[in-house]
């Protein structure tokens, strides 16, 4: 015993200076550049003009978000919860397609889907005005969002639910909306409340799908206002309001994430067994029916039609044609499958994998160290990087290690490790924290060694959260944009900042052409997990575990 | 030796592989990013050891303006015929963008810049970003210098309902989709996009096309120096000139060919100097107008 505590320690403090050197230090280089650099400029910076306008832009983006994303995300994880609704299988992975598709590229498809010339206008004469502006940004934020709010109530329903409760309920004559008022929502509270701090603080550091369709229309964000900001900083001064923007963003977070944090965590532990009595009280068939029509008409509208414009527009010969078929050619994808684009994709696939393999690593160490007061300190401070915006990370990074790192894969690699470290350590915990303790101790005092007990007892039953975990930091990474087109330098672009430099530049058809090649590099490997996930349940009584989704953007 | 520059793929790619061939032994590494990520990678630079190139190539000679201020280029040129107009002693315009007007077919083609403001463009009429294209920032410096147009030029703009957009390439998108009947864009976006099949005209209206030109310089603290020099001789060159002409850009060098420009098309020139210590005033009042920032 006195080696699993070593052991312990080490692990712990092993996790504490990783997170003191991925979270900590960048912050505080970047707290130092503004105080030597722009100490007297503090006062002009903050009440420059237009930064009020974005400060409230992104506090209204974040409610509205967070407003409209969290009941969607839980409607479709109560509506989802009953395995009689036709189709499940197929809506649940379908209620994750949105999250596979790279968040700007997501943005560009509604603007070619819905906007003025674009597909919906070139085949009824029928397009939305605010696509491009406020509207449109918080509608595809929401689309976005949708499958976090959906994966943590879906554990939450998974870890709490009282199936037998609900029934009794029923039986003794309570509707089913009364069921759902008494009984099923109070369980799924704090998963609710959760879900929506984090998309909240997410919505505050989202950047790719205001920059894409809000910049265009006038609207601003504190992120896009940082981003032009860099984008404007050869002049010193520019660079310095950037970082001190980004400063603000964090203690904005920081000030939501912390009470959040404290006052939902420990509600969301729980020590006994989930019960996978999933029986649950959904309605009849005619209600099931309605709920997969109306999931599907959600997906098609919100991930259908905006994918198939991309394709529509990757397949046309010139800017401005329709996409008829006499149109059609494939000289957008000759045009992109260049050596470099393809060794960019390879760097982006190696990229990812190590990262996703890295924040397995380190997720699971947090996992295993929450159950004493420092791992519990080290896992709030892990969730702090979660909600970090991308572009602060970026630029603290830069100026931290840019000195040994800049330019290369490694500074790059070591951006999506601290951002998405919170993302692997959450189906991983929420798996731990539902594995009863007394199993290991059982397998120690059987004589197993500590690594055989770890091996047997606990890493089997945790193989579909671990695969879970590996799978969403493996997709994130690879679509991340927003650190990486800050941090890349020559020879390390990844096959997201080709895309969207490609954006920039204006080639449209080619932008398409590598956004489907993009979406369908994402799409493969989930189906693959997906099959290899659903292979591992039908092998073994499942824990009640979902894995949660990135809110990274 | 490390170039960081925001030209296209298709004319820096040539200009490289040509002087890697005449220049056995030299190694070109080349980071390419638009402008705004340029500056970012050098202001991050900048504070975490030193700039990482040896040598810059910008688009806008104001980017250019401020790393020199900052000390992180200049010192040398190489000696070369091109106009004393588009060089200084520590930097060389060698390709040259043009600000012109782009019309949906079908749509009426301004004569002049100011025809953009009539009625015949009401609420059809893109204009670029100056807060994020430098192109369109020196367009926002040439008008608001010329007495004909000031910044009542973009006034007049707004109030007839054009609509900002980001970058020229925008523009050029947005009109060629049908979203907007005209707007300000590039020669070298609007050009290729037509080449396509794109439904679009493009026109150089009074009093003329507005240059913006691309200079490169040598990084102070250049680690391959040599090289580095070497290579800013050859784009200046008539053979470095010849190809960046043929690659679709407007070479600086007189007298050679140069991709789609109308005879005798009429061409002005912002006042660069002046635009360095007017440009955040500029800025500001163009945000006032259009928001943004």
């Amino acid at each position: 015993m006195a080696y699993g505590r070593r052991l312990r320690q080490v692990v712990l403090s092993g996790v504490v200076a990783v997170a003191v050197l991925l979270v900590l230090l960048p912050i505080l280089v970047m707290v130092r550049t503004v105080w030597k650099e722009g100490s007297g400029q503090l006062g002009n910076i903050l009440t420059s003009p237009g930064l009020g306008v974005a400060v409230g832009n992104t506090l209204v983006l974040a409610v509205v978000v967070t407003a409209l994303a969290v009941p969607i995300g839980a409607l479709l994880a109560l509506a989802l919860r009953s395995p009689e609704v036709p189709g499940r299988r197929f809506w649940q992975f379908g209620v994750l397609l949105p999250v596979l598709v790279p968040d700007f590229v997501l943005g560009y498809s509604w603007v070619r889907a819905y906007g003025r010339a674009g597909f919906t206008d070139d085949l009824f004469g029928r397009y939305w005005q605010g696509v491009q502006g406020p509207a449109g940004v918080a509608a595809v934020v929401v689309v976005n969002a949708v499958p976090l709010c959906f994966l943590i109530t879906a554990v939450g329903l998974a870890a709490r639910a009282e199936p037998a409760v609900e029934r009794a309920a029923r039986i003794s004559g309570a509707d089913p909306l009364t069921v759902l008022r008494t009984i099923t929502l109070p369980l799924m509270r704090p998963a609710i409340l959760t879900a929506a701090a984090l998309i909240f603080v997410l919505t505050l550091g989202t950047f790719a799908i205001p920059q894409v369709m809000g910049t265009p229309a006038g609207f601003t964000t504190i992120t896009t206002r940082i981003y032009s900001n860099l984008a404007r900083s050869s002049d010193p001064l520019s660079f310095i309001e950037a970082i001190t923007l980004a400063l603000l963003l964090v203690v904005i977070a920081v000030l939501v994430v912390t009470p959040a944090d404290l006052l939902l965590g420990p509600r969301l532990r729980t020590t006994r067994v989930a019960i996978s009595d999933s029986s649950a009280e959904t309605g009849g068939r005619a209600a099931r029916r309605w709920a997969a029509g109306g999931i599907g008409a959600y997906l098609l509208v919100a991930a259908g039609v905006p994918l198939l414009a991309l394709v529509a527009t990757a397949v046309t010969k010139a800017v401005g044609v329709p996409p008829s078929p006499a149109n059609w050619t494939l000289e957008n994808f000759r045009l992109v499958a260049t050596a470099r684009n393809g060794e960019a994709l390879v760097r982006s696939l190696l990229l990812a994998v190590s990262a996703a393999s890295v924040l397995v690593l380190l997720g699971g160490a947090v996992a295993s160290l929450e159950r004493s007061r420092g791992g519990r300190r080290v896992a709030t401070l892990v969730t702090l990087t979660v909600v970090l915006p991308g572009s602060t990370l970026a630029v603290g990074l830069l100026i931290t290690y840019g000195r040994w790192l800049g330019g290369t894969a490694a500074i790059i690699l070591l951006a999506y490790v601290a951002k998405l470290w919170g993302i692997a350590h959450r189906p991983i915990s929420g798996a731990i924290d539902r594995l009863p303790p007394e199993e290991q101790h059982a397998a120690r005092v059987s004589g197993a060694a500590v690594l055989t007990a770890v091996r047997t007892v606990v890493l089997r039953p945790l193989a579909p959260a671990l695969v879970a975990a590996w799978g969403v930091c493996f997709l994130t990474a690879l679509h991340e944009v927003t650190m990486s087109s800050l941090l890349y330098g020559p020879g390390s672009e990844t096959l997201a900042v080709v895309v969207l430099n490609s954006e920039e530049l204006g080639a449209v058809g080619g932008t398409a052409a590598l956004s489907v090649l993009l979406t369908l590099v994402l799409l493969v490997p989930a189906l693959g997990l997906w099959f290899t996930s659903r292979a591992l349940s039908s092998r073994r009584r499942p824990l009640a575990t979902v894995p949660e989704l990135p809110g990274a953007r | 030796m490390t170039l960081y520059t925001c030209v296209s793929d298709s004319t820096i790619q040539p200009v490289i592989k040509q002087f890697e061939a005449q220049h056995p032994g030299h190694k070109v590494d080349v980071f390419r990013a638009p402008t705004g990520d340029l500056n970012a990678r050098v202001a991050g630079d900048a504070r975490s050891g030193g700039l990482k190139a040896d040598v810059i190539w910008a688009c806008d000679p104001l980017t250019m303006q401020n790393y020199l201020d900052q000390k992180l280029v200049g010192g040398w040129t190489p000696q070369s015929d091109i106009p004393a107009r588009v060089r200084t002693n520590d930097y060389v315009g060698v390709a040259t963008l043009y600000l012109v007007a782009v019309t949906r077919k079908g749509s009426p083609q301004p004569k002049a810049w100011a025809d953009l403001t009539t009625e015949e463009y009401v609420g059809g009429v893109a204009v670029p970003d100056p807060g994020t294209a430098a192109s369109a920032l020196g367009a926002l410096g040439y008008f608001a210098q010329n007495p004909d147009y000031g910044i009542a030029f973009y006034a007049a703009l707004k109030k007839n309902g054009a609509v900002q957009v980001g970058t020229p390439d925008n523009v050029t998108t947005g009109v060629a989709q049908g979203v907007y009947r005209a707007g300000i864009t590039i020669a070298n976006s609007a050009y290729p996009a037509q080449k396509k099949g794109s439904p679009i005209n493009v026109v150089w209206p009074a009093p003329g096309a507005i240059a913006i030109y691309g200079p490169i310089a040598l990084a102070t603290h250049a680690k391959s120096s040599t090289m580095a020099k070497d290579f800013i001789s050859y784009v200046t060159s008539k053979g470095g000139q010849t190809l960046i002409g043929a690659s679709g850009s407007y070479p600086a060098l007189p007298g050679i060919p140069s991709p789609s420009m109308p005879a005798s098309a009429p061409v002005v020139f912002p006042d660069w100097s002046a635009l360095g210590s007017q440009k955040k005033t500029l800025l500001k009042d163009y945000q006032k107008i259009f928001g943004g920032g």
